[in-house]
């Protein structure tokens, strides 16, 4: 499923080749097309938004992408090498929560089997940059939707990805979360990390994403440059996210 | 190495500090202390109804223990979504099954052990006299319940943690008398429950092979060759049943 690049997309992190994705539903396992046949390309260093209403495969594709799901057909290959230097954060993230958050990244590094130093020092570093510096020491159960999205996000990057895929990172959380969030996020594109993610504030996507893909039914029917989106309507990225997905 | 160690690690962690196993404990704590009054209304046989009954004890609270943290230790991380995690990282499936199947066997461990000591010592007071057979069959009791956790293992990764823990529990009923019911069925003439019986001692773990509660009350001299002979056996069903587990789990999607 997860194969190295070949010689022609080497500038990229990520490409997605005709993935399908059927899954059994119902008494009868009937068989559902949920992806049909996604096609994307992610530039190394791009911050890329996978845009889509709700059902349109864009958390399907990204579980492929990671590997939690296998696809019935199409390929993904990864310009970084592997799990080893991509990171994730799942939709709605759910950690152990009777581990605190340091505990928790202490884990998360050592399913990365980082030598312990190096591991004790790169939890410190996060925990300081998604500013969770002083919740260290609290049990992840007693930390708030914004938290624990910001704990997400530092276990995404505990391996020091250059490959970073975030779904759903700011839905649920309030203003002063968001803006977290993206700062986080501006931080990852200014040390030149590739970073996917889903989104549905099209707010957020236009103020820090390079390029974006726009999914819907299984497909991706739009894909380029934010640039080139905003040229193509007056009504800036909303007007023109309802127009590709109402076409 | 190092990746399963952490699994386990952390799977020891979340089952030692879950409060329903303190209170398990406490229980069974409890019972055993009960069997001290129990010693006390039996005129000559103190120290055999403390045995008896502290094992008993020691055997049903490990089952209880073994059998529903086993049935919701991979299904919980399926349910709370946290094998994204976990499976998002360079973690394999098969390292995954193992590793939890450490954690939870080392909290086993203890919990075992603690009331094993326990029973050793009420014991000791009531007998005036050291028991080891008393911790060699708390030793092998564990084993008994890492086969089942193993197999339960198995179940939850098929079906719900609910039946999982029944049918846990019902391996380990059935792993207790698959034997005498090969005995008795091979003294009758029907061809159909001799095969049955047959069958379900063959797929069933043969617990009972290592159950050496009699030695401990004087009835019968183990035969400790055969008890290491029914425990490698025992060991390489565990092993069995935790790759059978891995297989299916490798074939799940989240």
């Amino acid at each position: 499923m997860m194969t190295p690049m070949d010689s022609t997309a080497k500038s990229h992190a990520l490409v997605v080749r005709g993935l399908r994705k059927t899954v059994p539903v119902g008494f009868r396992r009937k068989q559902i097309e949920i992806l049909k046949g996604v096609d994307l390309a992610v530039r190394h260093g791009d911050v890329f938004g996978l845009l889509g209403p709700n059902g349109a495969g864009k958390t399907t594709t990204v579980k492929i992408v990671v590997g939690l799901m296998r696809p019935t057909a199409g390929a993904v290959e990864l310009g970084v090498d592997g799990a080893g230097e991509t990171g994730y954060l799942p939709e709605n993230p759910y950690f152990y929560e009777y581990l605190s958050g340091r505990e928790f990244l202490n884990l998360c590094g050592r399913l990365f089997a980082l030598e312990r130093q190096h591991r004790l020092e790169r939890v410190g570093e996060l925990l300081r940059d998604v500013g969770l510096e002083a919740a260290a020491d609290t049990h992840l159960r007693k930390y708030s939707k914004g938290m624990l999205q910001r704990i997400g996000i530092a276990q995404a990057l505990i391996n020091d990805p250059k490959l970073v895929l975030l779904d759903e990172p700011m839905t649920g959380l309030d203003p002063v979360g968001r803006v977290e969030v993206k700062r986080i996020i501006e931080s990852l594109r200014d040390c030149g990390k590739t970073v996917l993610f889903n989104s549905h504030i099209l707010s957020d996507v236009g103020e820090l994403c390079s390029h974006i893909a726009i999914m819907t039914a299984g497909k991706v029917v739009w894909d380029g440059s934010v640039d080139e989106a905003l040229g193509a309507s007056n009504g800036g990225l909303e007007q023109f996210f309802m127009d590709v997905v109402s076409s | 190495m190092s990746r399963a160690l952490a699994i386990a690690v952390n799977t020891f962690r979340e089952t030692i500090r879950d409060r329903i196993l303190g209170v398990i404990v406490v229980f069974a704590l409890l019972m055993i202390v009960g069997s001290l009054w129990l010693a006390s209304i039996s005129l000559g046989q103190e120290g055999r109804m403390m045995k008896d009954f502290g094992l008993v004890a020691v055997s049903l609270f490990g089952l209880i223990v073994a059998v529903f943290v086993a049935a919701s230790l991979v299904h919980k991380e399926v349910e709370k979504r946290t094998v994204y995690v976990i499976f998002s990282k360079p973690v394999g499936r098969a390292q995954f099954i193992f590793a939890k199947f450490v954690g939870l066997a080392a909290t086993l461990a203890c919990v075992l052990a603690g009331m094993g000591l326990f029973l050793f010592f009420a014991d000791w007071a009531v007998s005036k006299a050291p028991s080891a057979m008393i911790l060699a069959a708390t030793a092998l009791i564990y084993l008994e319940l890492l086969v089942v956790v193993a197999v339960t293992i198995v179940l939850s990764t098929m079906t719900s943690a609910i039946l999982a823990s029944v049918l846990g529990i019902t391996v380990f009923v059935a792993g207790q008398l698959s034997r005498q019911a090969l005995s008795l069925t091979s003294l009758g003439h029907s061809p159909v429950l001799k095969g049955l019986s047959w069958f379900v001692y063959v797929l069933i773990p043969n617990l009972n092979a290592v159950d050496v509660k009699p030695s401990v009350v004087g009835e019968l001299a183990p035969d400790w060759s055969q008890v290491a002979a029914w425990s490698g056996y025992l060991v390489a069903y565990a092993v069995l049943a935790l790759l059978l587990a891995s297989w299916l789990f490798s074939r799940k999607e989240f």
